[in-house]
């Protein structure tokens, strides 16, 4: 019997094409390359700059890379500013590879050609709607709207309200699970108010939980509930995805677990016998357009957190499981 | 002076013509943009769109307006384009055809907010291409009744009108009382309002027409050529006979001087099948040759199609 972490179709979907998943190094999960408010490309008082957007996010992942960083996911789905032809030019300037998703979320963020279409009545899409939109960004290339389709998408990504899961917050995670299911790349999951129900519901889609990231576990409000343990034992991945929330100023500081809390759950899933289930990520903003910036380097993750980890037990080899293997297993098309 | 914004500068507001008050070079709810099964290509544009602006020149139209809002795909450099070529004066909008075409940055955006953004758009110009819009666009959302953020947009756009001059044009006339109140509020004079699709299938019986003409309010007759009669016809279809007898029962009431018409129809659809059979062009080959079986007399017509636009459309200074 072979290996099958070892074949050489083991690959990953970046934006300059499927790469060797062992050619991935540290991985970063959760995180926005340019990140725009859906409209704000068209307010009077915003002017985006290409080559300024470049400059600036090609100094971030420089930086990353040299802190020993190998990829970059932008897990802001399809319609919050990707730009698939600046990632690619990033990516080769840089040597970073970097991964983007397909998927939208919560409600909120969506147009109103999904939530209030043309017909009578204005029934918003269903899930199978969606899940065909996020396949199609996979396995034909993600959209440059109205112009062409580029690479495949890396992961589908989708979020909750806050207050909860809405029918149509519903129908995006259904979509995005059976996307995910017959295309072979994974789901990432931004939870409303409940993180473990919300995952049921795209578990209840026959998607494997080990093809599942649940971000936003290092929220209060989820820890309080037990959550990270609770999503670990189900076999989905626990992203512990705001490192570095309490050294950036933020209105909802306390919204999310400091540095030491997150470091402290980190050893304790890891006692708990879930280190393969656990990523690291900072949820950083590259270019952040129509919302305040949240400028964290994109570096943080290996550079500050994960030694000051270390000093309170984390190992070596489950440092490197959950920077390298963990992100490598999930992100690896099946 | 007489003025009005086009996509290509301000022009004399005599040198209108016959006026499109309501049409689309191409409409797309937003988000329709990730769809491919909608993509076209640059050729088919322009292959589906010239030659029936050509033919509204031709057949002695001066001005389409085209009314697709903020997030609707509205693509003013294509438009000067397309204005350059064929010689029809195109004017642009702000604004937004209904709550539900504002995407998150507006729908959270205050009243202030929205109101320097249309203000922009007219004095300084909209994006970076130089053109300032000549109208603002608002409306009411699918459901019937104005919602939070259609009522924040309609007095932004009346703050917008009366400091530009500008006119306000609606999607919808339902509801009429609330954007009246919220104008009158904002003391905008009502005839600054044409309150628009008056006469479509779905809301023509719960639209209060003849009110909002006795309020000062003008009135859009501007779907004609969406008929059942058609081959596919879309759910706000109406059968033709019914919208012209509504058009010239409230032309007889005595609301001329109120009334504008149009097609709504959409040069190349962006983000929908479009209507097969339908163009800006029905008001020529269809409108006119009706109003002139029905003993409308030509100064009439002139009223409705270049008098009553004219006036509606010149930047109130």
């Amino acid at each position: 019997m072979t290996d099958a972490r070892t074949a050489p179709s083991r690959s990953v979907n970046t934006v300059l094409g499927p790469v060797p998943a062992d050619d991935l190094g540290v991985v970063s999960v959760h995180e926005a390359l340019l990140s725009v408010v859906p409209g704000a490309e068209h307010a009077y008082d915003i002017t985006i700059d290409r080559a300024e957007v470049f400059e600036v996010l090609a100094k971030k992942l420089t930086d990353f890379r040299n802190a020993g960083g190998g990829t970059i996911v932008d897990s802001t789905g399809m319609f919050y500013g990707r730009d698939v032809r600046l990632y690619e030019a990033l990516s080769r300037s840089t040597g970073v590879h970097v991964v983007a998703s397909t998927g939208m979320g919560p409600e909120e963020m969506l147009g109103g050609y999904f939530l209030t279409p043309q017909t009578n009545p204005p029934t918003p899409w269903p899930a199978e709607r969606f899940a065909d939109l996020f396949s199609q960004e996979v396995s034909e290339g993600m959209v440059v709207p109205r112009v062409e389709r580029r690479g495949g998408a890396g992961l589908v990504a989708t979020t909750a309200t806050r207050e909860g899961m809405t029918a149509t917050d519903e129908s995006l995670f259904r979509g995005a699970a059976r996307a995910a299911r017959d295309t072979g790349v994974p789901v990432s999951i931004r939870f409303g108010a409940d993180a473990v129900h919300d995952l049921e519901v795209v578990l209840s889609e026959q998607l494997p939980a080990d093809r599942v990231v649940v971000g936003g576990l290092d929220r209060r409000d989820a820890v309080d509930a037990g959550a990270p343990l609770e999503v670990a034992r189900r076999g989905a991945y626990v992203a512990l995805d705001h490192v570095g929330s309490d050294s950036v100023d933020r209105d909802d500081d306390d919204a999310h677990l400091t540095d030491r809390e997150r470091a402290a759950l980190v050893v304790e899933l890891v006692q708990a016998g879930h280190a393969d289930r656990i990523l690291l990520s900072s949820n950083a903003i590259g270019v952040a357009v129509g919302q305040p910036a949240y400028d964290l380097p994109f570096s943080h993750v290996c550079s500050t957190f994960v030694p000051f980890a270390k000093s309170l037990g984390l190992s070596d080899e489950d440092a490197r499981r959950i920077l390298v293997g963990n992100p490598r297993d999930l992100l690896t098309v099946r | 002076m007489s003025k009005v914004n086009t996509v290509l500068g301000t022009i004399p507001a005599e040198e209108l013509g016959v006026v499109a008050v309501h049409e689309h070079i191409g409409y797309g709810m937003p988000g329709s943009e990730l769809d491919s099964k909608w993509w076209k290509t640059p050729e088919q544009r322009y292959e589906e769109t010239v030659p029936k602006l050509r033919a509204f020149h031709e057949y002695g139209g001066g001005t389409f307006v085209d009314v697709t809002g903020i997030c609707n795909g509205r693509d003013v450099d294509y438009y000067k384009s397309l204005s350059a070529k064929t010689g029809v004066h195109i004017v642009a909008c702000t604004g937004f055809v209904g709550g539900d075409t504002a995407l998150p940055h507006f729908a959270r955006a205050s009243v202030d907010y929205l109101t320097r953004q249309f203000v922009s758009e007219i004095t300084v110009g909209i994006g970076d291409t130089g053109s300032r819009a000549g109208v603002i666009k608002v409306g009411v959302s699918r459901g019937g009744r104005m919602t939070e953020l259609d009522k924040r947009i309609y007095r932004a756009a009346a703050r917008a009108a009366l400091t530009t001059g500008v006119p306000i044009m609606t999607h919808l006339a339902i509801d009429a009382e609330t954007a009246i109140a919220i104008f009158s509020e904002e003391g905008l004079p009502l005839d600054r309002v044409l309150f628009g699709h008056a006469d479509d299938g779905v809301n023509a019986e719960k639209t209060r027409d003849t009110w909002i003409a006795e309020q000062g309010g003008r009135v859009g007759f501007d779907t004609f050529g969406y008929e059942t009669e058609l081959e596919d016809p879309p759910f706000w279809a109406r059968p033709r006979k019914e919208r012209l007898d509504h058009f010239l029962r409230f032309i007889g009431q005595g609301h001329l001087d109120k009334v504008l018409a149009s097609a709504d129809a959409n040069c190349s659809p962006l983000g929908w099948p479009g209507v097969k059979g339908h163009t800006v062009n029905y008001v020529f080959e269809d409108l006119i040759p009706d109003l002139r079986e029905a003993g409308v007399d030509e100064a009439t017509i002139t009223t409705i199609f270049v008098d009553n636009p004219a006036d509606f459309l010149t930047i109130r200074t």
